[in-house]
């Protein structure tokens, strides 16, 4: 930002007017429709959007790699004083990929080659982008490895790619596009297939790489708060246009269009316990028809009838703030934007806590001792080793860990999908794991239910609607007629914000967001008392998240539901559990409620995991420091590790001498406070 | 776009920068797709001439074969046709206006015979493909989906695979009187082995989807899990199969009948049709009765096939472009 107003930023890549159409199944699908932006060099341009935006397309199109049925309708894109839109031959595409732009891809384990070693593909990328050969290659391969920060960069030359970690890999990833020597460096979701402490590892390295190799890079992401840590200025895209650019902080502290408006105040992170969430009614349109106007209007609260009408141009509002809507055309009325402010919600949220006791009942759940294996009896994998902790009614549970760390093995453990190795499941007093009689088994089916993550493969393909919702239905109560049990299924539909008329359409008809309710209409008719909602909204994009949340929260309070919510992601986990645990590889490490936690994170686990998440604000995004955790540090050989519930409430896996430390810094705080 | 330009024009600034009130059903209603998985399969698989061609072709050949002794001036198979010149049995007669494919060394209508053998033939091959379809899908799903039934059905699978198929199908045939029923028996033993295996691969692929723990969740009994979740998914590539399958079992009824395990000759097949045939092709004359019904057989297993191919290529959703 400083060096932009300095020195007069010198465009690199231009991009005006560009319409992409992709024919699919006989039909025409407008991808991008006239997109025009500016792009400076040395500076990082995050793209947002949902999918099904266009951000990813958008960025194809510089490299000449839409997808074989797609095509430059018309503009042009300018880049090196040459319209490389008007690029047709395959041999124009190769010198400027790589060489020019490299790009790198969300899933580091389908962009390497498995049968080659790590040293011989970044050493590839070499000979064909700089001409390096031998000594000299081999040399240069060694110092991009230590460059993105692979250790012992001389032994792990000769590795391959499954012998590194999921990070490991995208800093490989990384490295072979840096090896090409390239000016431009797209990051298509670099960090999406990755935890959040490994995600702001790469974010931190992407910074430094940028500075040392002079790049001007792009990141496209859906996550908000990736875009508040590593952006300089901030594109939002909605059905295939940019409604809005402005550096970082004039998107995020003043926005203007109405979209981005919608999009922050719907983040989970703003919510406040017990107040339904902001959230965007419906889904982003079809581009197979051609969209009149603006294609928001139909989902915005502060649509004009000209915005069905026509098409908003650019307003400015500032020298690099433009947004496209006819909200700031002098002849609009005034409208205040809503608070999007994070702190503010924070704030709220605390005193919410203080304010608002809730009371809950007895004990639901009980996990006892808890170990789940997989492989076989002979070398077992121990996915949950060893977890004991009590649901009480009516409270919703977060269970918190990044992926592998046995959460979502836990959640099936409950609803008896993975069988425990030691250890017993309580439900209200009786025991379910093991072998139970029929007639608690048809109980505990009703009584306990599961939310899936990904609506896209929890949902039968080839059922209708009205088959998926009936289908507890038809095993717990045969007894009902067919009328009734119609009955039931448009009355769920409802509950859940769809038009009955659903019921007798297919799946694939429907957008994530209206799919995953259909998945909690399916749990609901079921009358339950307790549901695992297994990260029900980290498969979602953001406008469609605030939806599912609020009607998660709406049936806990009118049915009085209890939930085990079980996320990767701390910061929503403050807006909607009561209690939080955290796990580490099988282990709980941590469990407290869920302000104790944030206010006096104990476990270095806990904390580097609160450091790392990503907050939608550039202000302490960019000023935040990054703990990291290493289970070295804990010294477990003679001094063993126990469950001590080292303040009321607040528990936390530890051994005497850690808790003694824990324990002063309790104090301290306290003192502080 | 120009009726929406002229009612732009109508409207003054003050109604056009008017607020509209929010409609929630618009909204929910804007994301829309009419993607329809059988009929994209189906536009896929008919949108190629030469599939459609070979498609008629195929059913107007099976008709044919149906409806063929039903036609005006067709005779009986089995009669034994006498020169009444030489008073004896008009043998190897050459094809003509009277016999149109001929008559075979014990002067039979080859034409005939051909039709009814191809009838015999597509018996065989369609009951004994559908019925090891049927028992390979049962047997498949359940070694498939339920867990504990996998290492008994693989230790079974791997004893009956180890046999050679072609020996025992020999064996049974040698045993049991050689018979329509034999036949369809000794494909059937046979052929629902590899069916199952199959399917047991298809459903393990598909087996730990979430939407069959789901079903899992809440209930559902294990036979309509199968039903309703897995088979619906396997249901192309089980088709492919059974298409490409009935050339197979054609196949090998020829084979067995050409080692003289077959139907015995009174009943007439490809089989046994192309067996004579055999005998007195090295004689120019009479090469026409091995012509004929290998003609036949080529243009069914052919068109089998490639019916097949192309339904298997539809019927992937990558083509659905």
């Amino acid at each position: 930002m400083e060096q932009q107003t300095k020195i007069e930023p010198e465009v690199i890549l231009c991009v005006k007017d560009l319409v992409v159409k992709f024919s699919l199944r006989g039909q025409e699908l407008t991808a991008l429709r006239g997109v025009s932006m500016d792009l400076y060099r040395g500076e990082s341009l995050a793209i947002v959007g949902e999918s099904g935006s266009g951000k990813s397309v958008f960025c194809k199109s510089f490299i000449g790699m839409l997808d074989k049925n797609g095509w430059v309708e018309s503009g042009e894109i300018w880049y090196g004083g040459t319209d490389i839109a008007k690029y047709e031959k395959s041999e124009d595409w190769i010198r400027l990929r790589g060489k020019e732009i490299a790009i790198v891809f969300q899933d580091p384990m389908t962009s390497l080659n498995p049968l080659q070693t790590v040293g011989v593909q970044i050493r590839e990328a070499l000979e064909l982008h700089q001409g390096l050969r031998g000594v000299a290659a081999q040399e240069k391969v060694i110092e991009i490895l230590s460059d993105v920060g692979i250790l012992e960069p001389e032994k792990r030359v000769k590795d391959y790619p499954h012998q590194f970690s999921g990070g490991m890999r995208q800093r490989v990833v990384i490295a072979i596009a840096i090896a090409c020597n390239p000016k431009i460096l797209i990051c298509d979701e670099p960090t999406t297939a990755l935890d959040v402490t490994i995600q702001a590892q790469i974010l931190e390295l992407l910074k430094q790489l940028q500075h040392k190799y002079n790049l001007t890079i792009i990141y496209i992401t859906h996550d908000l708060g990736v875009v508040a840590n590593v952006a300089d200025r901030v594109a939002v895209m909605y059905a295939g246009d940019i409604v809005e650019i402005g550096t970082c902080e004039e998107v995020f502290e003043t926005p203007r269009h109405p979209y981005t408006w919608a999009l922050l105040s719907s983040l989970p992170q703003l919510g406040v316990k017990g107040e339904p969430l902001y959230s965007i009614e419906g889904t982003p349109p079809n581009l197979f028809t051609e969209i009149y106007g603006d294609a928001f209007a139909p989902r915005n609260r502060y649509a004009m009838q000209i915005d069905l009408l026509e098409r908003p141009p650019y307003f400015e509002i500032s020298p690099t703030h433009k947004a496209r809507t006819w909200l700031l055309d002098p002849r609009a009325p005034k409208v205040t934007p809503p608070n999007t402010s994070i702190a503010t919600a924070i704030e709220r949220n605390a005193r919410h806590a203080r304010e608002v006791k809730k009371v809950f009942g007895e004990k639901l759940v009980e996990i006892r001792n808890l170990s789940v294996h997989f492989g076989n009896s002979r070398k077992p994998f121990v996915a949950v080793n060893n977890v004991s902790f009590d649901i009480y009614k009516g409270e919703t549970f977060g269970l918190v860990g990044e992926s592998g760390s046995g959460k979502t093995t836990i959640g099936r453990a409950i609803v008896r999908i993975n069988p425990p190795a030691k250890g017993e499941i309580l439900y209200g007093g009786k025991r379910i794991s093991g072998k139970i009689g029929k007639e608690l088994d048809h109980a505990i089916t009703q009584k306990i239910q599961m939310i899936f993550q990904d609506p896209m493969a929890s949902l039968n393909e080839r059922a209708k609607v009205d088959y998926i919702v009936s289908e507890g239905l038809i095993n717990i109560h045969p007894e009902l007629s067919k009328a009734e049990r119609e009955d039931r299924v448009q009355c769920a539909l409802r509950d859940v914000g769809l038009l009955p008329e659903f019921a007798s359409r297919f799946p694939h008809e429907f957008s994530g967001g209206q799919r995953q309710r259909i998945g909690v209409a399916r749990s609901l008719i079921m009358e339950p008392e307790f549901i695992i909602a297994d990260e029900p909204i980290s498969a979602l994009d953001v406008s469609i998240r605030a939806q599912v949340l609020n009607l998660l929260s709406a049936m806990q309070q009118q049915r009085g539901l209890t939930y085990l919510f079980i996320s990767h992601d701390l910061s929503v986990m403050r807006f909607i559990a009561d209690r939080i645990a955290v796990i580490h590889k099988g282990v709980i490490v941590e469990l407290s409620d869920t302000e104790e936690l944030f206010a006096h994170p104990l476990h270095p686990y806990t904390r580097a995991l609160l450091s790392a998440i990503p907050l939608p604000n550039p202000k302490s995004e960019k000023s935040k420091v990054l703990e990291v955790y290493d289970p070295a540090i804990h010294n477990y050989t003679v001094d063993k590790p126990s469950w001590v519930e080292i303040r009321p409430k607040h528990f936390i896996m530890c051994n005497e001498h850690e808790c003694a430390l824990y324990r002063k810094k309790l104090a301290r705080e306290n003192g502080e406070a | 776009m120009s009726k929406v330009m002229t009612k732009m024009n109508k409207m003054s600034d003050e109604e056009l920068f008017k607020f509209i009130e929010f409609d929630s059903s618009r909204a929910e209603s804007t994301a829309y797709s009419g993607y329809s998985y059988w009929k994209s399969t189906f536009k896929v698989f008919m949108s190629r001439r030469s599939t459609r061609l070979t498609l008629y072709f195929l059913i107007l050949l099976l008709l044919f074969t149906l409806l063929q002794p039903y036609f005006p001036g067709q005779k009986s198979p089995t009669e034994i046709f006498i020169n009444p010149e030489t008073g004896r049995q008009l043998r190897s007669h050459p094809p003509g206006a009277e016999f149109w494919f001929g008559t075979n060394t014990i002067g039979q209508d080859l034409w005939a015979r051909i039709w009814s053998g191809t009838r015999t033939t597509l018996l065989i091959a369609i009951v004994s493909v559908t019925s090891s379809t049927v028992i390979g899908i049962v047997i498949g799903a359940l070694w498939g989906y339920v867990r504990a039934l996998d290492r008994v059905f693989t230790e079974i699978y791997n004893v009956i695979n180890n046999i050679p198929t072609t020996v025992l199908r020999m064996l049974i045939t040698y045993v049991l009187r050689p018979s329509i029923g034999t036949l369809i028996f000794a494909m059937c033993l046979t052929n629902w082995v590899g069916m199952a295996k199959w399917i047991r691969n298809l459903i393990i692929i598909i087996r730990d989807r979430e939407y069959n723990l789901a079903s899992r969740c809440l209930g559902t009994p294990t036979r309509r899990v199968i039903v309703k979740n897995l088979l619906p998914q396997i249901v192309s590539v089980v088709m492919l199969d059974v298409a490409l399958s009935i050339p197979g079992v054609i196949g090998s009824e020829v084979f067995l009948t050409y080692i003289g395990l077959g139907l015995p000759v009174e009943t007439p097949s490809l089989g046994n049709l192309i067996d004579e045939g055999r005998r007195v092709m090295m004689n120019l004359s009479q090469t026409y009765q091995l012509v004929f019904p290998a003609v036949v057989v080529a243009l069914i297993t052919i068109a089998f096939y490639s019916l097949g191919n192309k339904f298997a290529d539809a019927s992937d959703p990558r083509n659905h472009v």
